[in-house]
């Protein structure tokens, strides 16, 4: 059965994931150029919103709130460019609104992008692809489609997954998710 | 069509940009590859309507750094939240240039929705873009193109009324793909450039 995961426990993972990522930047010649560990591209979910209430109080995590999914994932590959670490944090309906950047940005373009889908409506005792709700259940069935590695986060035993999908999405050049499963409390 | 030549504004872009990193989109892309064949620079190939973000992605990277977007109105209608976007996050280095000219040219010049009195100016001073307005001189455009590329405070939005282009993306084959232009310009950036 998916369990929610605490807040705290996923902003702990993302500076860890953060610390991880601009390591390896720095590794590469990046200068770091800015106080924060790393950037939230943010469309708010309601699925997550405990994690963006917590961000908002966190300092060391920059978050910048965008208009469309769209708009996250190309800001995405300029802040890619740049050398600055990024975590995408969208709902599945954004991921089925962008699909088209999803292609021509992150695909075709090459550049990494780690996405935290909510799965708003996700019911506790069902399969994704038995669920009511069509946005639940195309979501898995779209990233499979696109050849986009993902992985659900059913509980805080699963939070690893975080940056071994943004590991993921450095070393193939292009999009990784992981599926936030049950609201975050 | 009335309004400056596009490339005309381009070239006395390129005069004075120095290492501003430019980000073309659509029919300012054919012509920028040709005056300014260089690595400083990413188009937006294959996802209309995302140049002002990929170039506020890159502002935002390096605040050290002058990034200049060459948007169009019917790419910038595309994303029109974009403007919202880019004013709340404030960079001071950013520099969206809009190349109006009421047309989708690319596409056979069909009029943009509301074509030449959809007034850009507006809408990125209610965005809160901390200054906009419209050049519709070269001449003007000439006297200013320095301190707009390198010196006015940003986000800065310059509406340009342009006419067409010569050539558009549709006649002229990319030189290289996206990821291509992505991975060119990171490296240069890494090596210090």
């Amino acid at each position: 059965m998916p369990e929610s995961i605490p807040a705290p426990l996923i902003i702990d993972t993302l500076k860890d994931t953060f610390r991880e990522a601009r390591a390896a930047l720095a590794k590469e010649g990046w200068p770091q150029r800015h106080d924060h560990l790393g950037w939230i591209l943010s469309v708010p979910d309601t699925h997550q919103k405990t994690v963006l209430a917590a961000l908002d109080k966190e300092q060391s995590i920059k978050v910048l709130t965008c208009s469309t999914e769209d708009e996250a994932v190309t800001i995405n590959a300029g802040l890619h460019i740049g050398g600055e670490p990024v975590v995408l944090m969208i709902q599945h309906a954004g991921l089925y609104a962008s699909v088209n950047t999803l292609r021509g940005v992150a695909m075709d373009g090459k550049v990494p992008a780690f996405y935290m889908i909510g799965l708003l409506s996700r019911e506790k005792d069902k399969d994704l692809k038995d669920s009511r709700h069509s946005m639940v259940r195309y979501a898995e069935p779209l990233l499979d489609t696109f050849g986009v590695p993902h992985a659900r986060l059913e509980g805080p035993n699963d939070v690893h997954r975080i940056p071994e999908y943004y590991r993921l999405s450095r070393e193939r050049k292009g999009p990784t998710a992981v599926l936030v499963g049950l609201e975050t409390i | 069509m009335d309004g400056m030549k596009p490339e005309e504004i381009l070239r006395a872009i390129a005069e004075v940009r120095g290492n501003a990193i430019c980000v073309p989109t659509m029919t300012t892309s054919p012509a920028w590859r040709e005056i300014a064949p260089d690595d400083l620079s990413v188009g937006c190939v294959g996802f209309m309507g995302g140049a002002s973000s990929l170039g506020l992605g890159m502002a935002l990277a390096m605040p050290d750094r002058r990034v200049v977007v060459f948007d169009g109105d019917g790419s910038l209608l595309m994303q029109l939240g974009s403007l919202a976007t880019a004013a709340g996050a404030r960079p001071r280095n950013f520099v969206h240039l809009l190349f109006k000219n009421g047309v989708y040219h690319t596409s056979g010049a069909q009029e943009t929705p509301g074509g030449l009195d959809v007034d850009f100016v507006m809408m990125a001073k209610g965005a809160g873009y901390r200054n906009a307005y419209a050049i519709r001189e070269i001449d003007e455009f000439r006297r200013r193109v320095k301190r707009i590329v390198h010196d006015e405070e940003g986000p800065l939005f310059v509406e340009l009324h342009t006419g067409l282009a010569d050539k558009t993306p549709m006649m002229v084959r990319e030189r290289s793909s996206f990821a291509q232009q992505v991975e060119k310009l990171r490296s240069t950036l890494l090596k210090g450039s």
